[in-house]
């Protein structure tokens, strides 16, 4: 399917892309701008930042100290990514082949717990997982039950209980961040399943392969484009995930954006602050640019 | 702006609160719109009986404001912050609009050096003969000129009572000890963590050096195993659940966490440790400044600041309000830590240059 | 739609599928059991969210008798709205302009408008701070809701890239020769678009604008940095809370919001028809 030449439909083009370059250009570009600058200075006094060309700000935050934390926090996105493609692929084809009186409430009802605020929410969860929380108070339910269990049959009862640690350690931040990145997967994954050809998984069943291999052979394919966009809009809000890590993460659970808010609020160094900022920007934008430019190759040919 | 003009004349609040809010979202809530201005109306001082209060929610009584409305007819309007480093940050850019805002301490010293407050006029606040002589010159506001104080608090350690063997008067339990291992809670802040670290060595929590900051840095590299969370003040919170039970704390959230819980208690060291004040402060620019001065005034009278003690349970440096409370109040140890060990408490001063340091140090100590 | 026959199992009828059920019914719970413990704490006898004190229901006439919460709830709303019907049409105006054209410096048009989505929450508060405040000196003593202006700008520029993404994966699997169709019929550019382009990507369309709508309504950093006097979002009051924690008041709030979204959504899919909400996905 080739992309038109912009020039073959002027208007339409200036239709569909002037307001977006213009509100992009001003909202987004221009406040950036502000502070893309202030990376490249330094703090003088308390309020003003001097423009002075400085590299300093980058040399800092490329140090290892920083890149680590950069590394560390890729990683933590990527798995969480992973676990919520995992969990959200599922859930993504049960509203797409749901019954037409399901399915807006399955969309609903993934959605509706995101409404109430995200910092109430990671509270209850906290309350869900701590060390006297209901997570482990059912377990030591279970367990005594297990215990009471082998002395009926005659064996030594099990141990004491202790508390499984569930929270403030880098588990608790996985998991508190896939809850909140849950929707970001299921929701782009069910709009590119929606409607997709169902003759296509017939035919695959009627010729005789599984459910598990139909799936993955036909169903993934298709979906390949919601999967692309799933992944970018739930890793790259997770990359920049600070609140989770700062209340659910143990004593070496920092995150960069933690780094980055420290920055701009606690030392209030503004122009460091921006500097690791525009790292990020800098990958995020060569990744995405890339991207655009591979898909354009095999057009030209 | 000539929009803004306009749509400043037509400000019938009111009606166009509830019939766009209606419309917008459909929803229909009751007393929606409850909050129209005395518009126009002009007081003897010259102003518009309108003021713009900065403040931390639920860190007021819980009738104040209408009692201050009451007395003086002028309309409160309380807008919230959630820490003092985003009330700088904001203010960076210039005053939007607020009469009065509520500082720290450390926070007071770099708004006036960063020409953000505005000084205030003695003459129009004669409350302050209620203030606490000993908060009257203070090292952050000699003479009050910028500041005055509306509570104080000070950094100690709260613990789980029948958890702890004996009392944890030193921060040894803390920062330099396995005894109470996973069991204990930093808080995030790290200036606060280096200066008390600082304390525990001896030292005056303003006097710290690079080179303490190394030393300071091993040292809590060595503890971390101990340590199970750095909280972001919801240390007393932490201390009730049972997830942790000896917690780095200011001894108002602990006396809160207090009423709920008795198995809790509250010690300051005795190495000595930081205070820290709250206080109310006129920004430069605040557009109704003769009501701000009257609305400071009115937050010291003793009536006002014992109803508001009430609410927050915090220390107060108002000695009228103080002498209006109750025997449970003015005698509880933990608000009212005893005097020789406060005479070993100092206010951090602000140090630009030392501040940067302590962030990256402390990210180190994180990432180790 | 003779696929979705009551009984007996079609093949394709993966959400009758017991190990589908399965699954949903572990995810629901994984995301409502935090939900159900906040509801429980709305009743806790305790000004602090944290241990069980005993029933009340004081918080609920509390927080409906509170002006400065319902206040703040209406102008998260508002934000909300407003900042996600503008984001749904930029943002599928700029997945229709990624998708259909050829243009010079398309990659770095399509790093930027993404570029949104990646900076960290404080940044862009910043950013948007010194250009409002002191770039653009915007007012902050307008009457509601123009005074929530600025926040709203804010919003729709953090929350358009995210319907643009999710608008362009839908799209890779348009049919073109729909629109060759529809042309060959004598249908005009803005007619194609309405009636080919749109259904197609209502899913998409729907999608994002749920998203829009989560992000708006929960965000504190930006929101914090453009707005001006008595402009309380709901997310602000509750992270001014944090200080001395968080009361039940704010529970028995998300509750009742909550359950007043499942009421309104039941009473819209009662009144449009079950059927006719099915069919627009």
């Amino acid at each position: 399917m080739a992309e038109q030449d912009w020039k073959a439909n002027k208007r339409v083009f200036a239709a569909v892309s002037l307001p977006t370059l213009l509100w992009t250009l001003l909202f987004f570009v221009i406040p950036m701008a502000i502070v893309w600058f202030y990376s490249f200075g330094e703090n003088k006094g308390l309020t003003e930042i001097e423009f002075s060309g400085t590299l300093e700000n980058y040399k800092r935050a490329t140090e290892y100290l920083y890149l680590s934390i950069f590394g560390k926090s890729f990683a933590v996105a990527a798995l969480v990514t992973l676990i919520c493609l995992i969990i959200g692929f599922p859930v993504a084809m049960a509203i797409t082949f749901a019954s037409e009186k399901w399915r807006p409430w399955l969309l609903l009802g993934v959605m509706l717990p995101f409404w109430t605020n995200l910092l109430i929410r990671t509270y209850a969860l906290m309350m869900l997982l701590g060390s006297q929380g209901f997570a482990n108070k059912g377990l030591e339910t279970l367990w005594g039950g297990a215990s009471w269990f082998k002395t009926l049959v005659g064996l030594q009862p099990l141990p004491t209980w202790e508390p499984v640690q569930l929270l403030f350690n880098n588990f608790a931040v996985v998991f508190g961040l896939v809850y909140v990145h849950l929707p970001f997967m299921v929701l782009p994954l069910y709009a590119a399943l929606d409607r997709l050809d169902r003759s296509l998984i017939e035919a695959s069943l009627d010729l005789g392969a599984g459910h598990f291999r139909t799936i993955m052979r036909i169903v993934v394919p298709l979906a390949a484009p919601g999967i692309v966009a799933g992944v970018m809009i739930t890793l790259i809000p997770a990359l920049g995930a600070y609140l989770t890590p700062d209340l659910m993460g143990g004593t070496d659970s920092q995150m960069i954006a933690n780094v980055i808010e420290r920055q701009f609020k606690k030392a209030n160094d503004w122009p460091f602050g921006a500097a690791l900022s525009f790292i990020l920007i800098y990958a995020m934008f060569i990744l995405i640019a890339l991207q655009a430019m591979r898909k354009k190759v095999p057009e030209v040919r | 702006m000539d929009l803004n003009e306009l749509l400043a004349q037509g400000r019938n609040r009111r009606s166009l609160l509830q019939a766009m809010g209606v419309a917008a979202i459909g929803i229909s809530f009751g007393g929606l719109a409850a909050c129209s201005k005395g518009e126009g109306k002009k007081l003897s001082n010259g102003e518009e009986a309108k003021l713009n209060f900065y403040n931390w929610d639920t860190y007021i009584g819980e009738t104040t404001l209408d009692d201050f409305k009451k007395s003086t007819g002028v309309e409160v309007t309380m807008d919230l912050f959630d820490s003092n480093d985003t009330l700088f940050a904001k203010f960076k850019a210039g005053n939007p609009g607020y009469d009065v805002i509520v500082p720290s301490n450390d926070f007071v010293e770099r708004m006036v050096r960063a020409d953000m407050l505005q000084p205030l006029d003695h003459a129009q606040i004669p409350n302050i003969k209620n203030v606490d002589p000993s908060f009257i010159n203070v090292d952050y506001d000699p003479g009050r000129k910028f500041s005055l104080p509306y509570t104080w608090l000070v950094l100690g350690i709260g613990y789980r009572k029948s958890k702890v063997k004996a009392k944890p008067d030193s921060w040894k339990v803390l920062f330099d000890s396995p005894e109470y291992a996973g069991r204990i809670a930093w808080l995030s802040e790290a200036g606060d963590m280096f200066r008390l670290y600082g304390k525990y060595l001896g030292k005056s929590v303003n006097a710290l050096t690079p080179a303490d900051i190394e030393t300071i840095s091993a040292m809590m590299i060595k503890q971390k195993p101990n340590v199970k969370k750095f909280h972001e003040d919801d240390g007393q919170d932490l201390l009730l659940k049972g997830d942790v039970d000896v917690v780095l704390e200011y001894n108002g959230d602990i006396a809160q966490a207090m009423v709920e819980d008795d198995d809790i208690d509250f010690i300051v060291p005795k190495e000595g440790s930081q205070l820290n004040s709250d206080t109310l402060c006129i920004p430069k620019g605040a557009p109704h400044p003769k009501n701000a001065h009257a609305f400071i005034n009115y937050m010291l009278d003793a009536e006002v600041g014992k109803k508001i003690t009430e609410t927050i349970l915090y220390p107060t440096p108002n000695l009228a309000a103080k002498a209006l409370m109750p025997d449970t109040y003015k005698n509880n140890p933990v608000i009212f830590p005893p005097a020789d060990i406060l005479a070993k408490c100092e206010y951090a001063k602000f140090n630009e240059k030392l501040q940067p340091l302590y962030e990256e140090a402390f990210t180190k100590v994180r990432a180790s | 739609m003779a696929l979705f026959a009551r009984t007996p199992l079609a093949p394709l009828e993966y959400s009758r599928t017991l190990w589908m059920r399965a699954w949903v019914g572990l995810v629901m719970l994984f995301l409502y059991a935090p939900l159900i413990v906040l509801m429980i704490f709305s009743f806790n006898d305790s000004k602090r969210n944290v241990v069980w004190r005993g029933f009340t229901t004081k918080y609920y006439e509390k927080a409906l008798g509170n002006d400065v919460l319902v206040e703040a709830l209406v102008n998260s709303l508002t934000i909300a709205a407003l900042a996600t019907i503008a984001s749904l049409i930029l943002g599928a105006v700029a997945a229709v302009m990624l998708w259909r054209f050829r243009f010079p410096l398309k990659g770095a048009v399509d790093g930027t408008i993404s570029l949104p989505i990646i900076v960290p929450e404080i940044c862009m508060g910043v950013a948007f701070l010194i250009f409002f405040a002191k770039w653009l000196e915007w007012p902050t003593d307008l009457i509601w809701p123009f005074n929530l202006g600025a926040i709203i700008i804010a919003h729709i520029t953090f929350c358009f890239p995210f319907v643009t993404m999710v608008v362009r994966s839908r799209l890779a699997s348009f049919n073109r020769e729909q629109e060759e169709a529809a042309k060959d019929l004598g249908a005009g550019e803005w007619g194609v678009f309405r009636d080919v382009l749109i259904p197609h990507m209502k899913p998409a369309l729907v999608a994002g604008a749920l998203l829009s709508f989560t992000l708006s309504l929960d965000d504190f950093v930006i929101t914090y940095f453009t707005s001006g006097p008595d402009t309380i979002t709901f997310p602000v009051k509750v992270y001014s809370m944090v200080r001395f924690s968080v009361t039940p008041e704010v529970n028995a709030a998300s509750t009742l919001l909550i359950l007043l979204t499942i009421v309104l959504t039941a009473v819209a899919l009662k009144l449009q028809g079950v059927k006719a909400i099915a069919e627009t996905h």
